[in-house]
Parts: C-alpha cells; structure tokens; sequence
C-alpha cells in the first residue's frame, strides 16, 4: 500500500527527513515513535501528498505522489496534530462538507456520519457549533471527517494526545476496525503503551532519520538490550527507545 | 490546470456561509453600506439644497461621494481575505483543506470567488443606495462615470483579494498580514485620491484608463496568487523561518557570486534587453507626438532657464556630471523596479527616446540623432543592459513558484544588476567624456 524509497526532504537548509525507505501493507500498522522535531510531522505530509519530496519517491496504492499528487491525496485520510476545525460550523455539517469534497454521495455521507458520532459519543452534539467542543471532542470529529470516506492509507499524528482513556480506547478500536478492512496506518504517538499495545511495526526517528524499523522484538536486539545483565528477559518499548534513541540523538535536525 | 467547478463552488459556499454566517461582521458591513451612501448622499442633497441650486461643481463632488461610497466595502474584501487565507492558515484548518484531494486551484478560486460575491454586493449595494438618495430630481445622472466606477471597482475588489492572497503566502500570523496588507490598502486609497482629483478637474474620462490599469494589476495579482498558492509554498515555509536577515544576506552574496557576466549575461537576459532597448524608439515616437500637445514655445523657455541655470561648465565638470547623472538613473531605476514591476525599465530608455523625438519634431530627425552622437552610441546600450536587468527584477518580483523561493529569486535579480555595473560604469565613463569632449552639445 506504501512504498517509499530514500525520501528527503529539506525546507531550504534544514534537512527535516532524511534517506526515509519504508514499505507497509494493507491491513498493517506503523508506528513512529520519536523527539519532538524529529521528523514525524514532515514525514507524514510528505507520505500524505501534502508535500512534495526533495528526494527519493513515495509512492501510495502504486501512485507517486510528486507525479499524481492529487490521486495521492484521494487515498489518504490525514489527521494532523491540531484538528483545525471550522469553529462556527455544526459537527454535522463540516463532515458533510469533506464527505463532499471526496465525492461520496449524500445517503453514504448521511449514514457513515451518523455512525461515527454515534461511535464516537458525539450523536448528541452533531447540530453544536464545533468552536463549543472541547479538546478530546475536536480530536474525536479530526478522526472521523480524516477517516469518512474510508481511505486505504490513514496517517494520524498524535490522534489521541487530548483524549480522555475511554474515549482513546475507542479511537484505537476504531483504528483498529480501520486497519481490519484492509487500510494501511501510520500513527505517530508519544504515548509508549499505546505504541506498544497497537502491535504493529515500529519506526523510531531522530534527527530527520529513522534509525530503527522493525517489530519490537527486533528492536530490542537493534537496541542490544538483551545483552546487558541489568536489563529484564523482555524489555519494555521505553527502554528499546530510549537505548535507541540515546545512540542515534547526536543526529539531530541540523542543516546539511 | 484542470479545475472541478463543483468542487471550487463547495469551497467558495462554505466560505460565504462563514463570513455572512458571523452575524455581528454580516450586520456591520451590511450597516456601513447602507448608512455612509445615504449618509453622502443626503450631504449632496443639502448641498444643492442649500448651496444655491446644482453646479458644475456640486455635479462633480456627487461622483466624487460614488468613489468614496464604493471603496469602503470595497476595502472590506482585503479583511475578508485575510481571513479567509491567513485566518484560516494561522488557525490550521487550511492544512486540513490542503490535505484533501482538492487542488490548489480549487482552493483559490473558491476562496476568491467567495471574497469578490461578498465585497461586490456590498459595493453594488452600496451605491446603488447612493444613487438612489443622491441623483432622483436632479436632472443628472453621470452613468459613463459610473459605470466606469463599475468596472474599475470589480477590478480593484479583485486586486485587494489577490493581494491578500500573496500576503497570506508570506505571513503566518493575523498580526503580520494586517502589517503588510497596508502595502495593498494605501496605493489604493491613493489611487482612490488621484481618480477624486481627476473628477474635480473635469477630467473624468480618464477614468477608463484607471480601469483599465486596475484591470491589469488585478490580473497580475491574481495570477500571482495563483502561482504562490501551492502546499508546498504554504506549509514549507512554517519551518525555516530563524535568521531570515542573515539568509538573505547569503542568498544576495549567493547570487552575486554566481551572477554571470558580460555577454553570459547579455546573453541570459537577451529578451528584457531587447524589450528595453525597443522603449527606446517607441519614446521617440511618443516624444515626437508629444510635439503637437507641448509645443516648442512652451518647453523651449523652460529647457533654456535649465541650460541657463547650469551654466557653461568645464568639459571635465560635464562629463562628471553626466557620469553621475546616467548613473544615478541606472541606480533609481534598479532599486525601483521591484514595486514598479519593471517599469523603470522600460522608463530609462523610452525617456531619452522621447527627449530625441520631441527633439526631432521640434527640428528634425538628423539634427535630433546628431545631439545623442557619438556618445550615444555607448549609453543607449548601457541604458539598454540596464534596463533589461531592471525589467527581468520587475518580472522577479510578480512571479510566484509554487515552491516558493520569492525572496531568493528577487535577490538574484538585483545582484544580477549589481555586478554588472561594474562593467557599466566604465562604459557610462567613456560616455559621458565622449558627450564633454566629442559631441556638439547645444547650447
């Protein structure tokens, strides 16, 4: 579903990412774990058909997206870190309004808008102006208008930072029914467990650069964990990261 | 590029639905609109009134009240699309928007499209309103101004919003966009000035050309717009953006290092070259047409006072202050050309062609080409390469890449100018002592 290869990408000197190769399936889950600034933000605007690589090519559902952008951006459902909502509209109506723009016809937006709310404990709230949402309900409505038109490639920055636990268990479950149907997700997070609970791959940035890919079982041996006598049989994906981390954290961002 | 006009109509629905959506805004403008009209049109009631009956002047203040009536709504449309791009990018729901499979110009065009149905109808409305307190029973009505208002107002609207177009490109916050919209909101109040003094004058039928000027400006800054309203444009730029002085400062040594020179760059800017060195005959021409409404009565007394006045200077004096002279133009025209876009460019050859045509029609062409030999036969090149290069920064600064780069590109213009004067001013040297020492100057 994803395919990138040697993916850069600079903002005039600063080099945000660099040399990024990674392949994800449908149905599977990435997860990029990493220092604020490390890269993840760019990573997923490149890998979304936001922006443009500098070098080296994304290619999603066989499409590259520095040569058809557009189609790129079709199969892709981005949440972005700050939901960036229209304040004065009605919950129901703003995703109305992106189930429009992706096309889908009213009984599709009607019914798939409706069972999301409902989901997402919002059904009550659908006609409220969303500048009266609070932060976990403006996080939840980002997740359902990124997600509506059911892309194959859903990328999510942070998508549960301002969620309450229950309403991130539903968001997780929710991604997870996603990721059952066939769609691909990239998920960036700060929140280890959770990283930890989605079972998927595991990517860890520093510095524009992914250092480590893998399972975490892998990266426990990347890490060399298991080879230090303080370190427990099974070590926790904090301290894979932070051996990880630690190694790689000279690299930071910095112009070429 | 290929838009989808139903998506665009989403884009610009929505948006209209937001601005008229936000009651207390939608009751103030809509207030504003109705009241200043009836407001200026009620004073030129009284004016006549009580003022002793109409008059040519009172005539001419009455399309002066239209001008103003229509500007102010008119400047709404800056407010509103600042919000609409920078607001809306200050408050990330324009990333949001962005990273739909919308294109880019769907965006803008929506956006735009809704900003201008906003801002016309409240000009329209406006002066209708205007019309309708203003000219009933007086016996006039000037509908050649007015429509020419009209159109001039639909061009300005659609100038302000693509302005505010580039601004959001190069603005991230509300603050800074209200900062630099007054490099779009001023030259229009001037202009709004100029057509006023126009009308009080009793010229009013260059009006057309002002709307005709607006026209052009209001598609350059559209196109302009569209060029620089790219993702890669709007969301590179949030990064990158410490010690823009100091970047600024190496993209301009940069640029000066890689500048090619002489014929490289004759050669690399051979079509401004070209454009500025054609001025140079189509000011003499313009010169020698100038002849028949400046006749040689009126400017002679006024060239002989100036010739008077500088005197009869030593051959050495002259020549450096021809030198200085020439150079000092070159200079003006070059720092100029950016908010000109260009024109100094054109200017500093097309005005030494009309000084020779006006010359000729006052004498003839051989006496005419005679005064501007042989020195002109260095200067009119120079001025020719210089303006060139004074015409390709004009170029630089209305063209927008979707990847951004303005700054740079801009810079590299003006270095380019910058390291060719070190050619130019010798050459501007032997100029000026062939002028002193060599030609027949007229005294």
């Amino acid at each position: 579903m994803l395919e990138v290869e040697g993916l850069a990408k600079r903002y005039g000197e600063v080099v945000a990412i660099r040399d990024l190769s990674l392949h994800l399936d449908a149905g599977s889950t990435l997860v990029l774990l990493g220092q604020n600034g490390a890269g993840k933000t760019t990573a997923l605007r490149c890998l979304s058909g936001l922006l443009l690589p500098t070098a080296g090519r994304v290619l999603v559902g066989g499409r590259d997206s520095a040569l058809e952008p557009d189609a790129v951006r079709a199969q892709v459902g981005l949440v972005p870190e700050v939901p960036g909502l229209y304040d004065r509209m009605p919950a129901r109506g703003y995703l109305d309004f992106f189930g429009r723009i992706y096309g889908l016809d009213e009984a599709t937006r009607s019914r798939r808008i409706g069972r999301l709310l409902e989901l997402f404990d919002l059904a009550d709230a659908g006609e409220r102006w969303l500048g009266s949402f609070s932060k976990g309900m403006r996080q939840k409505v980002a997740l359902i208008r990124a997600t509506l038109h059911r892309p194959p490639l859903v990328l999510a920055d942070e998508p549960t930072s301002a969620l309450d636990p229950d309403s991130s268990r539903v968001a997780w479950r929710y991604l997870e029914e996603l990721r059952a149907d066939g769609a691909a997700l990239v998920v960036c997070t700060h929140n280890l467990e959770e990283a930890q609970a989605l079972a998927g791959e595991i990517g860890i940035m520093s510095g524009g650069r992914l250092l480590a890919l893998g399972e975490l079982q892998q990266l426990t041996r990347a890490a060399g964990l298991k080879k230090r006598r303080e370190v427990v049989e099974r070590p926790t994906l904090e301290e894979v990261y932070l051996a990880i981390v630690g190694n790689g954290a000279e690299d930071e961002a910095r112009p070429a | 590029m290929r838009l989808d006009r139903r998506k665009a109509l989403l884009v610009a629905e929505r948006d209209f639905r937001d601005a008229a959506g936000d009651l207390r805004l939608a009751l103030a403008m809509a207030g504003l609109a109705i009241v200043i009209p009836i407001a200026a049109g009620s004073g030129i009631r009284a004016l006549v009134l009580f003022g002793g009956g109409l008059s040519d002047l009172v005539e001419r203040v009455s399309i002066v009240g239209a001008f103003f009536v229509v500007f102010l709504p008119a400047s709404y449309s800056l407010v509103l699309a600042l919000e609409s791009f920078v607001g809306e990018r200050e408050r990330a729901t324009l990333e949001v928007l962005l990273s739909t499979s919308l294109k880019e110009a769907e965006i803008y065009v929506g956006k735009v499209a809704s900003v201008l149905a906003i801002s016309l109808f409240l000009c329209f409305g406006a002066l209708l309103v205007y019309c309708a307190v203003t000219f009933p029973g007086l016996g006039y009505f000037p509908l050649g101004v007015l429509v020419s208002l009209g159109v001039s107002t639909i061009c300005q609207v659609a100038a302000m919003v693509a302005g505010a177009v580039i601004v959001s490109a190069n603005a991230r916050t509300m603050r800074a966009a209200n900062v630099m919209a007054s490099f779009i909101i001023l030259p229009m109040s001037i202009v709004l000035q100029v057509e006023a003094a126009l009308i009080l004058v009793g010229r009013g039928e260059l009006l057309w050309g002002f709307a005709a000027a607006m026209a052009v400006g209001a598609f350059i800054l559209l196109r302009m717009g569209l060029g620089g309203f790219s993702r890669e444009a709007l969301l590179s730029r949030d990064a990158g953006t410490k010690g823009r002085l100091r970047r600024a400062k190496r993209a301009l040594a940069d640029a000066y290092g890689k500048a090619p020179g002489g014929l490289t760059l004759i050669r690399a800017r051979l079509v401004p070259i070209l454009a500025s060195l054609l001025a140079f005959p189509v000011g003499a021409g313009l010169g020698y047409l100038a002849a028949g409404v400046l006749p040689g009565r009126v400017v002679g007394p006024v060239l002989s006072s100036v010739l008077a006045a500088a005197g009869r200077p030593d051959p050495a004096s002259l020549a450096l202050a021809v030198f200085l002279h020439n150079l000092l133009a070159i200079v003006v025209a070059g720092l100029l050309a950016a908010v000109t876009l260009g024109l100094t460019g054109y200017l500093l050859t097309a005005l030494p062609g009309a000084l020779v045509g006006y010359a000729a029609a006052v004498s003839s062409w051989s006496l005419a080409l005679t005064g501007i030999l042989p020195n002109g036969l260095i200067e009119i090149p120079v001025a020719a390469i210089a303006g060139g290069l004074a015409i390709h920064i004009g170029a630089s600064a209305i063209h927008m890449e979707p990847d951004g780069g303005w700054t740079r590109r801009l810079l590299g213009a003006q270095a380019e100018l910058a390291k060719a004067l070190l050619w130019l001013v010798p050459l501007l040297a032997i100029g000026a002592l062939l002028e002193a020492y060599a030609a027949q100057l007229p005294r």
